[in-house]
């Protein structure tokens, strides 16, 4: 009989144990032999936390070595990475720490560089680093693009503010509101012409629009020229700053034409002349009274219109609108009023252009320290008149827009539903250092056909006493809107 | 050889040894006999140490056995050798290993050597070539017979035999019996048989020691014995219910 | 008034009793630590008790360990689905089987199998007078008898559970993908990611403190049989009593400990 000896059988069932603990231990266990092989290379990120020993290092989600060790070197963290011989890193590769699971842990991503390129050495560091969404780093940045901005509106403001600018300003909206009366007269004198001008020049600028849409990509080419220029446009606003500075203090030909008093009377003699031409024209007087109140002009006029707008025919939409909001700030007891020119060139994609009168201006408290005397200053910024120049792309339900938001840079979002009716907002801007960001959330709800109500709560983590809830209302148009606005408001003659 | 002085032992309330007092002669079968249950076992367990008397001495070749530790009274132990009453052979052994088994604990030998004493044991015994048998498959007798030679196995100088031929039948009693004799003889042993079978002890025995109620009441020569007064022992062989002894 | 008498003097002498009898054990388990150290350390009659414990329990045991996988994950996937976490299913199965059912399954069916065996060996061993024997062949019995079975069966518990741990989760994976239809990635996965080193090492130190628990009883129990094939029979049985009650109370303060 054949028979197998105890210790035979005793040593197989032993290795066997042996060789189920192995294969589990190695399965659920958190270091594998495996990784122990291979090369180490190290990178430097600014911030590892999370990250532990032996997490993952993946390439494409794809687990390809571990964490070896993770070192504090000159205030960053320095990490070691294992990774097996068999993957070769080029030199420019990125890194990055990312999160994933239900538990979040954290692990290395390598976003593989450009093929082709020299291997990474043993030993040596990986030199990009993504860095992570940092939140604050990019506030940071805006912040010190918003100060340059601030230094140009803040000067410019100062050169308008002033009981002097104010009465200057007064005069020329005062001279500004006898020509627009004017020329309302006119307008409602040749009723008729103006209406088949406008007709005709809508057809016009929307076969324009064909033309520019069907040139899109000469089109593209301008808008390169444009972002060389607004490259060209932060020196400028630099220089700007300077002058404007220069300006203020009074220097230069152009500082003493505005501070001078007797500058501004002329201006408004300019605008009473240009009243005077007007009343001329009104009443027929003169080559383009004549031209105006001449019928048969009004009819060579139109015609060429048709025929040009005939030559250009199929509408693409360009859409203008145009609006006005006002805010009351219930805290404040002030209302900001805002007037806006939207220019839509595309279905997803427009312009908006604006100025924001705000009375109240915002407060910042200001602490510091010299010589051990601490002091606490308290500063408003009453810019009264706040400018807006953004740029936004909608997607889908969102439209996310960014610029120029009251005289700072910002960043906002827009939500709408039930179709459209309903706008939910945040803005965020003026991300200045002294005081925290402006955040700004709301809502607007249109009733009516160009009426909106508006209600939102405007600098909400203001920690210097700026927050308030808000209540409007915005009435906006569109340029067609416009055109039988123009139509049928009765006029005063 | 072996002087047993005024031994006691208790097991709980029961009083089984009460003072017992007996001398071994070396190279002489001493008997001891006595009722079933009466303490004979338990006094020759306290002749190899298996228990410890309560009160008295054992003195083996002059040392006391019962002050002794574990592995001093090993070494003492080497010098006996012991036959059980169901010959205690090691189920799970064969014959040839247990027989072996005292050789391989205590003495320094190579195998072939072992195989041989062993050989020469179970041949002594009348069992030549069982070596390989399982004690399972042994009958009683034979049992016996190996247990025998695993006693002897180390040639000790002193065997203690427990009741050697309780449940034989009369030739196999007799076989075993002039097996005792021939093994003492040949092996020149100072033997202590314990047994209540009357014709054996005076086949075998050289003296013989009655114990009765805790206590050697008789001893003497198997001729002594046989005329001796002593209404225990007149009883004890006459087999007669009629006497001192009480049936219980 | 004698009926209460006799029994305040019966629990007391029932405590007195388990006492002792536990200070006996332990005096039994110290000798125990003395012959192992004491040389020579005999290897034939440990891997001879190893088989016996060991190899032959391998049957009972993957019997036991995959059948047991297979219910748990058929129960907890009942229990999961309310919750939607029948992805859970696997990784409750491993953590169950390593950290607690696999040790104290196996122990259990090892007592039975073996700890049985040894109290029954041994007590007709006593019986039949072949400790005494031993003794008298100056082979002390607690090195020749004992200290073999505990060494195997210290030894040979870890590896009968890692076996169980290993067929329980294959139970339980066969039930759960195969039969409950969970995604055999996720089953997988949940458990390699959930279970950890320390549950399966943790669960294998309990199964050598089983072992020594089943053997130290085993032997005991059978080491002081007294009273012929009865004794036998009545030590056989406390020993799996003892041994079994003792391994679940252990269980938990092990648990406690090392958890």
């Amino acid at each position: 009989m054949f028979s197998i000896s105890s210790e035979a059988k005793v040593g197989l069932f032993v290795l066997i144990g042996m060789i189920i603990l192995a294969y589990m231990s190695f399965q659920v266990g958190q270091r594998g032999f495996t990784f122990k092989k291979g090369y180490l290379v190290e990178v430097q990120f600014d911030n590892a936390s999370g990250l532990a020993p032996d997490a993952s290092v993946q390439i494409a989600g794809v687990e390809v070595g571990r964490v070896e060790a993770i070192r504090l070197k000159d205030g960053k963290a320095l990490v070691t990475l294992r990774l097996p011989r068999e993957i070769k890193l080029e030199k420019d590769v990125t890194a990055a720490i990312k999160t994933h699971g239900i538990l979040g842990d954290k692990y290395v991503e390598i976003i593989p560089g450009t093929a082709g390129k020299e291997a990474l050495q043993p030993g040596e560091r990986i030199e990009r680093v993504e860095r992570q969404a940092d939140v604050d780093r990019l506030l940071n940045q805006l912040a010190a693009i918003a100060e340059d901005v601030k230094a140009v509106t803040g000067s410019l403001s100062k050169v308008m503010g002033g009981k002097e600018g104010v009465d200057t300003l007064g005069a020329i909206l005062e001279n500004t509101r006898q020509l627009t009366r004017n020329l309302n007269m006119v307008v409602k004198s040749n009723e008729a012409n103006l209406r088949a001008m406008l007709e005709n020049t809508r057809e016009l600028t929307g076969n324009l629009n064909r033309i520019v849409v069907q040139n899109d990509e000469k089109v593209g080419q301008v808008i390169d020229n444009l972002k060389t220029a607004s490259k060209e446009m932060e020196k400028t606003f630099a220089a700007l700053s300077e002058i404007t500075a220069t300006v203020k203090g009074g220097e230069g030909t152009l500082g003493q034409l505005i501070k001078d008093r007797q500058m501004a009377e002329r201006l408004s003699k300019t605008m009473a002349s240009l009243q005077e031409v007007s009343d001329k024209i009104n009443s027929g007087r003169g080559t383009i009274g004549k031209l105006v109140n001449d019928e048969e002009t009004v009819n060579n006029l139109n015609q060429s219109l048709s025929g040009l707008n005939r030559y250009i025919n199929k509408t693409e939409q360009f859409r203008t609108y145009i609006g006005y909001r006002g805010e009351y700030l219930l805290d404040k007891s002030d209302a900001k009023s805002y007037v806006d020119l939207r220019i839509q060139s595309r279905q997803d994609y427009f312009y908006l252009l604006g100025l924001a009168v705000d009375p109240r201006g915002r407060r910042t408290e200001r602490e510091s320290t010299t010589n051990n005397v601490t002091t606490r200053t308290e500063e408003w910024d009453k810019q009264g008149l706040l400018f807006n120049a953004q740029l936004g792309k909608r997607f889908k339900d969102f439209v996310v827009r960014g610029g120029i938001m009251e005289s700072s840079g910002g960043v906002g979002v827009d939500f709408l539903t039930f179709k459209d009716r309903l706008k939910l907002t945040f803005e965020a801007f003026d991300f200045s250092r002294d005081r925290k960001t402006h955040l700004k959330t709301g809502g607007e709800l249109r009733i009516f056909k160009n009426i909106y109500l508006n209600a939102g709560w405007d600098d909400f983590i203001s920690d210097q006493g700026n927050s308030s809830p808000y209540v409007g209302i915005s009435i906006r148009f569109e340029d067609e809107d416009l055109k039988y606005l123009m139509g049928s408001v009765p006029v005063p003659k | 050889m072996i002087q047993i002085i005024d031994i006691h032992k208790s097991f709980g309330r029961q009083k089984v040894l009460d003072g017992v007092d007996l001398d071994i002669e070396a190279g002489k079968t001493t008997v001891i006999i006595g009722r079933s249950g009466g303490g004979k076992s338990v006094l020759l367990k306290h002749i190899i140490g298996l228990l410890k008397p309560d009160r008295g001495q054992i003195l083996v070749e002059g040392v006391d056995i019962t002050k002794l530790n574990d592995r001093d009274l090993n070494e003492i132990r080497k010098k006996f050798g012991m036959l059980f009453q169901e010959a205690a052979l090691f189920d799970s052994m064969t014959v040839g290993d247990n027989v072996a088994f005292p050789l391989r604990e205590h003495a320094r030998m190579s195998e072939a050597e072992i195989r041989e004493i062993v050989a020469d044991r179970l041949r002594a015994v009348g069992l030549s070539g069982v070596e390989a048998k399982m004690p399972s498959e042994l009958s009683g007798g034979m049992r016996k017979r190996v247990g025998l030679a695993r006693a002897i196995a180390m040639r000790p100088r002193i065997v203690l035999f427990d009741e050697p031929t309780t449940g034989l039948d009369p030739v196999m009693t007799e076989a075993i019996n002039q097996l005792i004799i021939d093994t003492q003889r040949n092996y020149d042993l100072t033997c202590v048989v314990i047994s209540h079978d009357i014709q054996s002890i005076f086949r075998i025995g050289h003296r013989i020691a009655m114990l009765y109620e805790g206590k050697i009441v008789a001893s003497g020569t198997p001729d002594e014995i046989r005329a001796s007064q002593n209404p225990v022992v007149r009883q004890f062989l006459s087999g007669s219910i009629e006497g001192p002894i009480k049936i219980i | 008034m004698n009926f209460v008498l006799g029994a305040v003097d019966y629990v007391g002498r029932a405590v007195l009793h388990s006492v002792e009898e536990a200070g006996r054990i332990f005096q039994l388990f110290l000798s125990v630590l003395a012959w192992l150290v004491r040389p020579p350390l005999r290897l034939r009659p440990i891997f001879k008790q190893m088989e016996f414990v060991g190899v032959r329990s391998i049957f009972v045991v993957v019997l036991t360990g995959t059948f047991t996988g297979m219910v748990l994950a058929l129960q907890t996937y009942h229990g999961f689905r309310m919750f939607s976490a029948e992805s859970m299913v696997g990784a409750t199965v491993a953590l169950s089987m390593t950290r607690e059912l696999g040790p104290v399954l196996t122990a259990l069916m090892v007592t039975a199998r073996a700890g049985s065996a040894m109290a029954a060996e041994l007590g007709t061993m006593r019986v039949t007078e072949q400790i005494d024997a031993l003794y008298v062949m100056a082979a002390n019995p607690v090195k020749y008898l004992i200290v073999p079975r505990m060494v195997a069966s210290v030894v040979m518990l870890p590896f009968l559970t890692i076996v169980s741990d290993f067929v329980g989760v294959v139970g339980g994976y066969f039930v759960g993908v195969h039969l409950l239809r969970i995604n055999s990635g996720i089953f997988m996965k949940n458990i390699t990611k959930i279970v950890e080193l320390d549950d399966i090492f943790n669960g294998l130190i309990k199964a050598a403190f089983f072992g020594l628990i089943l053997s130290l009883i085993g032997c005991y129990k059978g080491f002081n049989t007294t009273g012929g094939a009865e004794g036998v029979g009545r030590a056989t049985t406390e020993a799996v009593v003892l041994a079994s009650v003792m391994i679940l109370i252990s269980d938990y303060f092990l648990t406690a400990l090392m958890f």
